[in-house]
Parts: structure tokens; C-alpha cells; sequence
């Protein structure tokens, strides 16, 4: 019998290399705090990453963790479910990461609807290689690549993940630990691809989006009285635009929207009894192909 | 054997395939052909210069050829093919079956063959397409019975023997699922498409898992995931798409996850020439992606090869935790080849070093599996993840013994050396080069990979003209063992490399890795594979000179088919 879970059992000894306040120091506790309360043990869980800030969490969350390259925590993570779709598999990198040179593998992951959980730490600049504009900058700010201020319209990731397929499709803030580990929770409880898109300051890089400038402007969707009905997706669009409507003076976070819908894994009759790495493959006989080349 | 060539175009054009027929074994297609099926006015142009004395060309009696030129040495069948399909109820696209049938009768072959043949090809398509070709071929066939022609060739059936008809592709394919492999990710790419294409067509008859994804950078991540979750993963592509691969090929080698990489090369650099065929990409092979990291590469040179080297790809990739990479070509993957079923109680899946799940003790508190601990050998264990007490990370940095990253020094260097003593016991695993033809023969022409296939037909061409010779055949191209390569090339007094590309990639490499000079080398680099009488031909161009002259000597097409120039005569 295993003994029962405690937070320690997913404490890791390496010690965080992130700055002092950042916001990665509370995704790394949600995250912690949800796979305890989801009761799910460290070994049933696979963290995988891309390279930047946020993608050193697989090292700080004793799970399995694979931290692959620059933009490829998806796919990584998509060959990891469809090896073992039993595990319990969290992607997790930054908004240059999935938004910028991982982008092309976001869009396709959510038409695929793998049953994943994928935590981008929206930061809004590049910290690890010390402040460049990024995907989700906004409008005129001024980094080390953009000293005349960003020109490009930021990416929406939650507008975006709404219409390209996503089935949960949520946003929280960093400086709400125990919100964000009540959406990560139903994040991985969904069944389906789920994106929480944090917002996370960078308190080296990123003077603009702040604690202090989020705190200000949060709102939590189901605080509003009139709730937001996340089944309902042309309103899950106007709450994902309602930042850029409003200068960003009111940002929503909650689950925007959530959908059911068969998941690519069912389509596989060749794992519906077995997942794939548990099929016995030392003596596979081919013999039965032979008889279509004679 | 059947041997297509096919341009790059979308609405097709030229496009022909050979077909060999032989009571001994063949691997290649002919500079020259005996019998031409000439379905439109071009091919009839084109292959004018290209049959040999006596040969002949069947085509429709419709097509007006006065306007070429003729040869008195080619018979000219103009038959009533579009006239006999129309008669026999059949469509104006059925004439190419009124043809084949025309084919057989001439060369006095039972048709019975062709029933059965139209049958298996069409009988999904329902009993009346199925009989309207039969009929379009019989008309073709009693034609030609009822009316005389000399063509001198005869077939004959040989044996009721099965055999397997088979391209390299769908054999790597079937080795892989011999071998084993349970996951495989592509993007489709000519010429390996083909191995996506007969995977995902089998892939719920053998429980595998077969994904299209959205580029090549996604496949390859995809199957590293795959691996390291401890599914047999395996990646298909040409040059161009393996390039997208290779930043992700160092990440399998850096956190040591198995993965075999199929490449079948085609015409580079860049886009290049898609559906034509070359060796070109061996050196990329080696030496892609940044830093030091050990790699196996394999080159398999006809279809039971294979089959039997993919399947041992994966082998070699699991028990060595390493990339392993099998370079096919279009030539090899593309064609059409008669074989032996394969001898599948030959291959034996092989892991390696896997964790037992039931045995990891339990970890101290806050700890990881050492899964990169400096094994003797390099090799250390793998777990899966679900595995308890087997947590750590997989990294693409340097990373200490628990996979957590280091700028240590100390730990860097060891676990430089630790990847590196891997490709020392992989070493012992890579067979010698075979040997064919004369064992004692002073000539020695070396191959690898799919070359194999002109130069084993190219023997029994020297053999005639009184040149012995032996054939050095390497399929186990990297790491390559100096002692096995000199062992081989023993009492050679002229060494003669034969390669599919420009700038003699493998003879380099023999230079590089196990000291030996070649005296010359023959470079192919037109697109087309070698076929034997190029090989034959050069081999005794060289011995007339007393093997005096340049070292590269490049092949090219005596004859420009003129595909390019169609304006010029009216086509």
C-alpha cells in the first residue's frame, strides 16, 4: 500500500534558479498543489518543457520531466501521450516559446485534442536571454529589440485557442496561487487539450505588466454577476478581446471556454485496451503481410 | 525487378517503368531495353536511341511517327490498341492493358498470369472494371497470336515458387515492424513517403501508431517523446526534411533517447531533383547537428538488407541509447524488387538496459533516479515514465547523473565520455563490409549502401571480359572498424570507389576513419542511379590504360534522352 501523498512528495532538492519574486515561484506551487489534491502520485506524472525561464519547472516538480528544446515542449509532449496515454502529461514553456517559435505546433496541437494540459507562462518578454520583445508585448513597449517601442500586434493566445480547436481554454494570474490551482486542477481533470494561459510578471524585464499593474486590472469571469457561460463560444471570444478593447484596463481570467469533444487518443483502436508501450513488441509476426506482396 | 523514373511534375510527363526478367537473380535496371510499351507519341521518341539491336516497341497504330527518325536495327509494332479496347467494351485508359496484353502474346507468355494480375489490382473496384481489363488485354494478346511477329525473346513460367514483390521502402517498413518499432512520425517527403504511406495502411492489422504530423521538426520531437516514454520510435524522411530533424536528433543524443532515422536521399542540395536519386547525403548524416555526440549509421543496398538492417537499427538505437540513422536512396527505396520472404525468425528485439519496474528502491526524500549514471560501459539504464521511484528528467542540457543540469566541470567532461564510450561497445555490433564476385581478385570496386544493385550485375559483365574483380560492400557505414575494413581490402592492388554523388563522400570517409586510399573513384551525380554496364564499362576503360590516369571519374548518360527539348521535334 503506498503511503499517503504529501506536497513533499513533490518537492525536488534542486533549488530554483528564478529570480527573487518571480512569477514562475507560484506556477511551480499550483502546480504541486494540484497534482496532490488530484491525487495523482509523482510517478504517473510527465512535465515536459521547451528551453526558457519557465520551461526549467520539469527540474523543480518531482515528477518525470523531459526538458526538450526551444518551441518543442508539444510535440514531445504529444509523442509522450500517444507512447502512454495513461499518464498524466503537462506541457509547460513560455509565451516566446509557444507562441513565438513554437507557434506552428499550438495551432495543430488543439485540432488534435490530445488529452493534455498546457501551461504557458505569458510573460509577455524573453527573461532568459535577458529582454526582447516577445509574441504577447504589448503595443509600444520598449525592450532591448524594440527600443522605439513594439509595433507588432500581440498575439492573443486565448482568442486564438478558442477558435483553433482548444476544448478548455483558460487564463489566471500568477499572483493568485489559489485560483491558478483551482483552474490547473480542472485543466487536468478535463478531458481534452487545456491551455491556462498565465500571466506572469517578469519582475527583471518586464516593467510594464506587473503585479501591481495585473492586480489592478484581473477580474475573475465567474465573480461578475451575470456569469460568463463558458460553454458558449462566441461570448468566450468577447471576454478573450475584451484586454484589447479596453486598453487592457480590464483582464478576465477563469475558464473562458470548455467544450467536450472526442479525444484524438479514442480515435486509436490499436490503444484502446493497452497503451502503446505496453503491447508486446518482441515477436511481432509479419507473416500475415507477406501474402498482399506475392 | 521494376524500376520507375518519374519527373517532379504534377500532371506526370515522362514517366516509364523498367521491368527485368531473369531466371538468376537481379537487382538493376538497363541502360538499354528489349521490349518498349509505348503508351503516348514521347515515349516512343525517347526511347528510340535507347532499345537495343533487335529490340521492339509496341504502340498504338494511331500515333503518327513519320517525323522521326528510325532505326533499321528496332522492330516497329504499330498495333490496333485504342480499335481492340473499344471493341472489347473497355475505356480509352484500358488500351495500356490491350498493350501489356500485346506484351505477353509476343514474348509467348500463358496469359492466365495477367488474369490474375487484373484481379488482384482491380478486384476491389468490382467484377465489371476487372472484366473490361481482362478483355482489353485478351483483344491485346489474341492480336498479336493471330498475327505474326518475329520478336526473337521468349518467357517462359519457371517455377510456381512465391515470392515477395517488394520495394526498399515497404521492406525498411516491415523491418521496422519486425523490429519492433511500435511508433512512427512523419511529414510526407519523396522518396520516403512510401514507408508513411504502407505504414499507416498497416498500422491497426500490427497495433503500431503512425502520425502525419505538422513538419518534420514536429516528427522527430514527436518520436523523441515516444521514446522516452519507452514506445520503439522510428522517423522517415528525405534530406531536406531531415534538415528540419537534426537540431531535435542532438537533443535524442544529449538525453540519450533511442531513435532511428530512416533518410532516403534524393538529388540535393536544397529541393534539388525530388524524384531522382543520389548518395549525397552521407557526410550530412555524419556530421549533422552541434557538438560531439556518437551516431550509428546504417546503409542498407537491396530489400532483404533492408528489412534486416532497420529492424537491427532499432536494436542497436535502444541497446546504445543513441541516434541511428539508415540512409536509403530513391533508387533502393523506389524500386521494385523480387525477393525470399524474409527469414523473420532471424531478428531478435533486443532493449537493452531497462529498469525492471518491480525493483527500483525506494528514493531518499526530494530525490531523483540517477538515469545518467557514468556506467562502465556508458550505458546506463533507462526507466519509463509510470515507473515509481524511477522520476528524473531527461534534458537537452549537460545534466548531472540525475539529469538535473550542470555547468560542473567535472561532470560535463564525464558525461561527455560516458556518451562516447557507448559508440566504442556499439563498435563491436558493426558487421564488415561482404565481399562478392572473386575473393583473390587484385581489383576491388567498393560500394555502399544501394550501389550494391548496379555493381552486382556489373560482376557478371567483367567476368565476360575477362576482368576479375571483387565487389566490397558496405552497409555498416559508421563507426566504421579500421581492422575489418584492411581485413577486406587485403592483397588489393587497385581500389576502385564507385558512389552516387560528386565529391566521393564514403571514400573519404575510408580515408578518414580507417586509412585507406582509394586509386579511383566513379561519381554518378545526374540524377539516375549507375546502371551496370556504366560500371562494367569504366572498369575496363581503366585496365586497358593500365589503371594509369585521373582519380574521379564522373558517369553521365551517353545519350540525352532529349526530355527538354520536345519543341525542337515537334512533339
Amino acid at each position: 500500500m503506498m503511503a499517503e501523498l504529501t506536497i513533499n512528495d513533490f518537492n525536488a532538492k534542486e533549488r530554483p534558479q528564478w529570480c527573487p519574486g518571480c512569477g514562475n515561484f507560484a506556477i511551480m506551487g499550483a502546480i504541486r498543489g494540484a497534482l496532490l489534491d488530484l491525487r495523482i502520485p509523482p510517478h504517473q506524472t510527465v512535465i515536459s518543457s521547451g528551453i526558457g525561464c519557465s520551461s526549467k519547472m520539469p527540474h523543480y516538480v518531482r515528477t518525470y520531466g523531459f526538458e526538450g528544446l526551444h518551441g518543442r515542449t508539444l510535440p514531445v509532449a504529444s509523442g509522450i501521450k500517444l507512447a502512454n496515454h495513461k499518464l498524466n502529461v503537462i506541457a509547460v514553456g513560455g509565451d516566446g516559446d509557444g507562441y513565438g517559435i513554437g507557434m506552428g505546433h499550438f495551432q495543430h496541437i488543439m485540432r488534435r485534442n490530445y488529452d493534455l494540459t498546457y501551461i504557458v507562462h505569458d510573460n509577455q518578454i524573453y527573461g532568459l536571454t535577458t529582454g526582447q520583445a516577445s509574441p504577447t508585448s504589448q503595443l509600444g513597449m520598449k525592450t532591448k529589440t524594440t527600443p522605439y517601442g513594439v509595433v507588432e500586434t500581440p498575439f492573443n493566445p486565448v482568442a486564438s485557442a478558442i477558435l483553433g480547436g482548444a476544448t478548455f481554454v483558460s487564463r489566471v494570474f500568477a499572483g493568485d496561487m489559489a485560483h491558478m490551482k483551482g483552474i490547473l486542477m480542472q485543466a487536468m481533470a478535463h478531458r481534452g487539450f487545456a491551455l491556462v494561459d498565465v500571466m506572469q510578471p517578469c519582475v527583471t524585464f518586464n516593467k510594464l505588466n506587473t503585479y501591481e499593474f495585473f492586480t489592478k486590472r484581473c477580474y475573475k469571469l465567474d465573480s461578475e454577476v451575470k456569469k460568463h457561460d463558458p460553454s458558449d463560444r462566441l461570448a468566450a471570444i468577447e471576454k478573450a478581446l475584451e484586454p484589447e478593447k479596453t486598453n487592457y484596463e480590464r483582464i478576465p481570467l477563469g475558464v473562458f471556454y470548455k467544450v467536450d469533444r472526442p479525444i484524438y487518443e479514442d480515435s486509436l483502436p490499436q490503444i484502446k485496451d493497452k497503451a502503446l508501450v505496453e503491447h508486446d513488441i518482441s515477436d511481432v509476426d509479419i507473416s500475415g503481410a507477406f501474402k498482399d506482396m506475392m | 525487378m521494376g524500376y520507375p523514373e518519374y519527373p517532379s511534375l504534377i500532371r506526370g510527363g515522362h514517366n516509364t517503368v523498367q521491368v527485368r526478367i531473369s531466371e538468376k537473380p537481379i537487382l538493376s535496371p538497363r541502360s538499354s531495353q528489349d521490349l518498349l510499351i509505348a503508351l503516348n507519341k514521347d515515349a516512343v521518341f525517347y526511347h528510340m536511341s535507347t532499345m537495343s539491336k533487335g529490340g521492339a516497341i509496341i504502340y498504338d497504330e494511331l500515333i503518327d511517327i513519320s517525323k522521326f527518325g528510325k532505326r533499321s536495327d528496332v522492330r516497329m509494332y504499330p498495333l490496333p490498341l485504342s480499335k481492340l479496347t473499344q471493341e472489347a467494351g473497355g475505356t480509352e485508359q484500358m488500351k495500356n492493358m490491350a498493350a501489356l496484353g500485346a506484351a505477353l502474346g509476343i514474348v509467348d507468355y500463358p496469359f492466365q498470369m495477367i488474369d490474375h494480375l487484373i484481379r488482384d489490382e482491380f478486384g476491389r473496384k468490382g467484377e465489371e472494371v476487372v472484366k473490361k481489363n481482362i478483355d482489353a488485354a485478351k483483344a491485346g494478346y489474341d492480336h498479336v497470336r493471330t498475327n505474326h511477329f518475329d520478336f526473337p525473346i521468349k518467357l517462359k513460367p519457371v517455377s510456381d515458387a512465391k515470392r515477395l514483390i517488394i520495394t526498399g521502402n515497404e521492406a525498411i517498413a516491415l523491418g521496422a515492424v519486425r523490429g519492433g518499432m511500435s511508433f512512427y512520425a512523419a511529414y510526407p517527403m519523396t522518396p520516403a513517403s512510401s514507408i508513411l504511406h504502407y505504414l499507416a495502411e498497416i498500422e491497426r492489422e500490427f497495433g503500431i501508431l503512425v502520425k502525419q504530423t505538422e513538419d518534420e521538426i514536429a516528427a522527430m520531437n514527436y518520436a523523441i517523446g515516444a521514446s522516452y516514454a519507452g514506445a520503439r520510435a522510428m522517423v522517415g524522411t528525405s534530406g531536406g526534411g531531415f534538415a528540419l530533424m537534426v537540431e531535435a536528433l542532438g537533443m535524442a543524443a544529449m538525453s540519450e533517447t533511442p531513435i532511428v532515422a530512416v533518410i532516403s536521399q534524393r538529388s540535393g542540395p536544397s529541393t534539388g531533383l525530388p524524384t531522382w536519386t543520389e548518395q549525397g547525403d552521407l557526410r550530412f548524416a555524419m556530421h549533422c547537428s552541434q557538438g560531439d555526440f556518437p551516431r550509428i549509421i546504417l546503409a542498407p543496398g537491396d530489400v532483404q538488407e533492408c528489412f534486416f538492417l532497420t529492424a537491427k537499427a532499432l536494436n542497436l538505437a535502444e541497446k546504445y541509447q543513441m541516434p541511428v540513422i539508415v540512409l536509403s536512396d530513391k533508387h533502393l527505396s523506389e524500386t521494385v524488387f523480387t525477393t525470399e520472404p524474409f527469414n523473420q525468425s532471424k531478428v531478435k528485439v533486443e532493449r537493452g538496459k531497462i529498469a525492471d519496474a518491480g525493483s527500483l528502491p525506494p528514493l531518499a526524500p526530494m530525490e531523483r533516479w540517477h538515469r545518467y549514471a557514468l556506467a562502465d560501459d556508458g550505458v546506463s539504464p533507462r526507466v519509463f515514465p509510470g515507473t515509481p521511484n524511477g522520476e528524473h528528467v531527461a534534458s537537452s542540457y549537460e545534466h548531472d547523473v540525475n539529469g538535473f543540469s550542470t555547468e560542473n566541470f567535472v561532470m560535463r567532461a564525464k558525461q561527455v565520455d560516458k556518451r562516447a564510450r557507448k559508440l566504442k561497445e556499439a563498435l563491436k555490433e558493426m558487421s564488415a563490409p561482404v565481399i562478392y564476385g572473386h575473393k583473390d581478385a587484385k581489383i576491388a570496386i567498393i560500394g555502399w549502401g544501394s550501389m550494391k544493385i548496379p555493381i552486382l550485375d556489373a560482376l557478371p559483365l567483367l567476368d565476360n571480359a575477362g576482368i576479375k574483380v571483387k565487389y566490397v560492400h558496405f552497409t555498416h557505414i559508421f563507426p566504421l572498424e579500421r581492422k575489418a575494413v584492411k581485413k577486406a581490402l587485403r592483397g588489393c592492388k587497385t581500389l576502385i570507389a564507385a558512389e552516387n554523388n560528386s565529391t566521393a563522400q564514403f571514400a573519404g570517409v575510408l580515408k578518414e576513419h580507417a586509412g585507406v586510399d582509394m586509386d579511383f573513384c566513379l561519381l554518378k551525380y545526374d540524377g539516375r542511379p549507375f546502371f551496370p554496364e556504366q560500371i562494367a564499362e569504366q572498369v575496363q576503360g581503366l585496365s586497358k590504360k593500365e589503371f594509369k590516369g585521373d582519380k574521379d571519374i564522373t558517369v553521365v548518360e551517353k545519350e540525352d534522352l532529349e526530355y527538354y527539348n520536345t519543341q525542337k521535334y515537334g512533339l
